[in-house]
């Protein structure tokens, strides 16, 4: 996966913040055509070919985030203010969530072996030896792989001892845990939407940024800038994303014109009541073991490649689910705006009536910036009683739900539990198996992004940034390096 | 050997510069030299106003190194100027 922070996604949330102030400026109209240019100048330096691409591509991250479907609906001669217009008088439809920019994609060569430079032609040559397909051969003093013969199994990477075997890998093809990203005869990217589960890994392992989310940010602000009532559900994961405490972001949000705020932790409390009361049913039935159901990415994997997990999930709602609720119940006329790292939340957004929204981190981030709010500069403000659901902001993190669940059963020295911390290609194939071989766990936790939420797609800061700034606002002193920097202000 | 003066830093935590990779500048404990990082004295501070100036040449994330405010900061360049600062 690409580090979080690089050139691409600076050059995404410029151009979120800018299309964001135009909006709320209500000029976007009149300016958007204008704005690739504005973004891309003259004198930049192009880190594409030139940069009238550069400046293409910005127009493809303006439509996607209008959430533009960029395989369907791209039409060249058609102007990005008739589809600012068109965004304008009706929301877009949400599925799929991501979509591709085939003049992005590089078409990067099919992944293979490489033996480099630095190969000294040995005299021990353990490449020849290991290599199950007779694929190495030996001229001019140096190995050579036969493309041809090679089935990719990286035996000679592992056995070279001076390092010089290279793998040269798709990025999308190698990220998605099943499959569902292929090159097509053409070369360029194509996602099969019937498998794909939404987790985002692909869009953030592509080094051009050809695949891309189709953002729900326009359908918020909308509702933002009409005044609605409005309510934040914030994801536990938020809390280490903004410089600022968890009181400070809440004051943030109503600052941006959010009108009140729920922490999603409150609903984690219902979810993790739930979960252990299933639990402590199923034991006592002797059902087996039984899977944590927040995940909405574990959803869509179950749902379309591991169907037998299906009644081993819990029944229980996402706290997300629960949040709705509580906010639906305090105001019946308020919309709800799911706000989380996630990008699979979507899917389970659209299938639950009670949510009228979702934004990422990074959406929220660009739209504080386009707002001119400081998270810094804010109050406190009042979180309400928390006591109860304070420990569901661990939800945040891998291992944590089920120790939030744990901490609500009665018996917890009796149950076993077995994280999944993170769902890639070779996780993907060890739960295949379960359906033969049960694992021996009694609450199987599963995240699809490793570390947990804190590493989902839609993040602002890498997990090491984020743990450092989280808890700020607990009794738990921040890391001593960090105090200067949370607490310059107190 | 006089006392050298320490150097002052201030890393720029508005929301502009901590969402367009400011945030990475506060692992500074890990990715800055240990002898570096004696001779620093580094807090992080409220937005320094180049995020809202329209002729700036450079973009967030924004460090003032003693006095002097530089842009487009990284890791690397921030590991640059803080040893070229601590060695002058
Ligand atoms: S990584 Fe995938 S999407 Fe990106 S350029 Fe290569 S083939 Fe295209
Ligand atoms: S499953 Fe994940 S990695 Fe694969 S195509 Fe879908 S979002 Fe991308
Ligand atoms: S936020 Fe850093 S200069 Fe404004």
């Amino acid at each position: 996966m690409l580090e979080l922070n690089n050139q691409y996604t600076v050059m995404k949330r410029q151009v979120h913040a800018e299309v964001l102030k135009a909006f709320f400026a209500g000029t976007l109209e009149q300016e958007v055509d204008a704005l690739p240019i504005k973004i891309i100048p003259k004198a930049r330096i192009a880190n594409r070919c030139c940069i009238y691409k550069e400046r293409a591509m910005v127009r493809y991250r303006i439509m996607a985030l209008m959430g533009i479907n960029i395989e369907t609906e791209d039409d060249e001669l058609k102007s990005l203010s008739s589809y600012v217009r068109e965004v304008m008088e009706k929301d877009k439809h949400v599925a799929p969530i991501l979509t591709t920019i085939s003049t992005a994609c590089s078409s990067c060569p099919p992944d293979r072996y490489l033996i480099s430079e630095a190969c000294r032609g040995c005299f021990a040559r353990p490449c020849l030896a290991n290599c199950p397909k007779d694929c190495i051969t030996f001229s001019n003093g140096q190995a050579h792989i036969d493309d041809a013969r090679c089935i990719r199994c990286g035996k000679c990477k592992e056995v070279c001892p001076f390092h010089a075997v290279v793998h040269i890998p798709v990025p999308c093809e190698e990220a998605c845990p099943v499959n569902a990203v292929k090159k097509n005869e053409e070369g360029y990217v194509e996602i099969d939407y019937q498998k794909c589960i939404s987790c985002g890994r692909c869009a953030m392992s592509c080094p051009f940024g050809a695949i891309v989310e189709r953002s729900g940010v326009m359908p918020v602000v909308k509702m933002l800038k009409a005044q609605e009532h409005v309510t934040a559900l914030i994801a536990p994961a938020i809390e280490g994303q903004f410089p600022g405490t968890l009181a400070q972001i809440k004051q943030a949000l109503l600052a941006t014109g959010f009108s009140s705020v729920i922490e999603v932790s409150q609903g984690a409390e219902t979810t993790s009541l739930h979960e252990a009361h299933e639990l402590s049913e199923r034991k006592s039935e002797g059902k087996g073991y039984m899977t944590t159901s927040c995940c909405p990415a574990y959803m869509e994997l179950v749902d379309k490649h591991l169907p037998f997990l299906g009644e081993r999930r819990s029944s229980a709602l996402s706290p997300m689910g629960y949040a709705a609720l509580e906010a639906k119940k305090a105001n019946p006329q308020t919309k709800t705006v799911f706000i989380g790292p996630c990008l699979a939340k979507r899917v389970e957004a659209a299938k639950l009536k009670t949510i009228d929204g979702v934004l990422t981190f990074s959406e929220l981030a660009s739209l504080f910036i386009a707002k001119g709010v400081d998270v810094r500069e804010m109050e406190k403000a009042d979180l309400g009683k928390t006591e109860s659901f304070e420990d569901c902001r661990e939800f945040a993190l891998s291992g944590g739900v089920a120790s939030c669940v744990l901490s609500r059963y009665a018996k917890a020295d009796e149950v076993s539990v077995l994280p999944i911390n993170g769902i890639d290609k070779k996780m993907f194939r060890t739960m295949k198996i379960w359906d033969k071989r049960q694992p021996e766990a009694d609450l199987i936790e599963v995240m699809c992004c490793e570390g947990g939420c804190i590493n989902g797609p839609g993040v602002v800061v890498k997990p090491s940034v984020a743990l450092k700034l989280r808890g700020g606002n607990k009794a738990a002193a921040p890391v001593k390096a960090m105090r200067s920097i949370v607490g310059a202000r107190e | 050997m006089g006392k050298k003066e320490r150097v002052s830093v201030k890393i720029c935590v508005g929301t502009a510069c901590f969402v367009q990779g400011g945030a990475d500048l506060l692992l500074y404990n890990e990715f800055l030299d240990p002898v570096v990082l004696g001779g620093c004295d580094i807090e992080g501070v409220s937005c320094l106003g180049g995020c809202k100036d329209p002729n700036a040449k450079d973009r967030p994330p924004y460090v003032q190194i003693g006095g002097v405010i530089h842009g487009d900061m990284t890791q690397e360049k921030l590991c640059k100027l803080l040893a070229e600062a601590v060695h002058a």
